[in-house]
């Protein structure tokens, strides 16, 4: 299972561009919600409840006010990578105490092996990591132009 | 029986173990994404465990064990832990979309 982070998991209707919440647990319903109504998700709350655990093992934040939440789950029915960004900043208990601005979901199916997984979280990771993908990613002004950013800066 | 339940406890069994494999915990401490609290696995597993059927249960654990993974996805009628074609006579009910691979035993989600 290929997990590039190209126009297959790339979905226009998985995008926010200003997530509302300032608690993680309720931006990521917020997601959820967004992923089912999409027809990403077949049992939303078993979703919210396997990112939530994953949550409460340890911080998904990145650093640099990124967070990459990510599941292998029964409920997602296609690989999916979820962006949204947050104008006020979301606290999610990251270590270096910063508010998260960008938010990576990261959703496999529950068939999909562990390094497949691995592998789509790593890119999303990778992208996150340079500061000015995250620059050009907090000032895109579409979905088409945040996924120019992905498509570019993922191999 | 709660259907969610059975896919969460199998969700939740995934990631635990997910974090039992030292390579992948390896992968994931070079992404930044330590497990700082791994404890919190087998809590929340006990309080799952109450809310599930027993007869589930038990089929669910067998299949655990057995395979690795208890649930398998049923697609275009064909079980993905075994891939044979299930009869027309295994047809999930309005109220329970699990049912039993006679075949391989494990639990079938229909989506």
């Amino acid at each position: 299972m290929s997990m590039t982070i190209g126009l297959s998991v790339l979905d226009t209707s998985l995008y926010i561009s200003d997530l509302r919440p300032k608690r993680k647990e309720t931006a990521l319903r917020e997601m959820v919600a967004r992923a089912a109504l999409a027809g990403v998700v077949s049992e939303p709350l078993v979703l919210e409840e396997a990112l939530l655990l994953r949550e409460r093992l340890g911080s998904t934040s990145v650093g640099k006010g990124v967070a990459v939440p990510n599941a292998r789950s029964l409920a997602v029915i296609d690989p999916r990578l979820m962006v949204a960004r947050s104008r006020r900043g979301i606290d999610w208990g990251s270590s270096d105490g910063l508010d998260i601005h960008l938010v990576f979901l990261v959703l496999s199916p529950g068939e999909c092996p562990d390094e497949s997984h691995h592998e789509f979280v790593a890119r999303a990771v990778a992208v996150a990591r340079l500061q000015r993908n995250r620059q050009k990613l907090l000032e895109a002004s579409s979905f088409d132009a945040v996924a120019s950013v992905l498509r570019e800066a993922s191999p | 029986m709660s259907d969610a339940a059975i896919l969460k406890l199998h969700d939740l069994d995934l990631l635990s173990r997910e974090f039992q494999d030292p390579r992948a915990l390896a992968r994931l401490r070079k992404l930044g994404l330590e497990i700082v609290q791994p404890e919190v696995l087998s809590r929340a597993r006990a309080r799952l465990l109450a809310t599930v059927d027993r007869r589930w249960l038990n089929l669910y654990e067998r299949a655990l064990r057995r395979y690795g993974r208890a649930v398998a996805l049923v697609r275009d009628r064909v079980c993905q832990g075994c891939f044979i074609t299930l009869p027309t006579s295994v047809t999930p009910s309005v109220s329970e979309s699990l049912t039993l691979c006679e075949s391989c035993g494990r639990i079938l989600y229909w989506r």
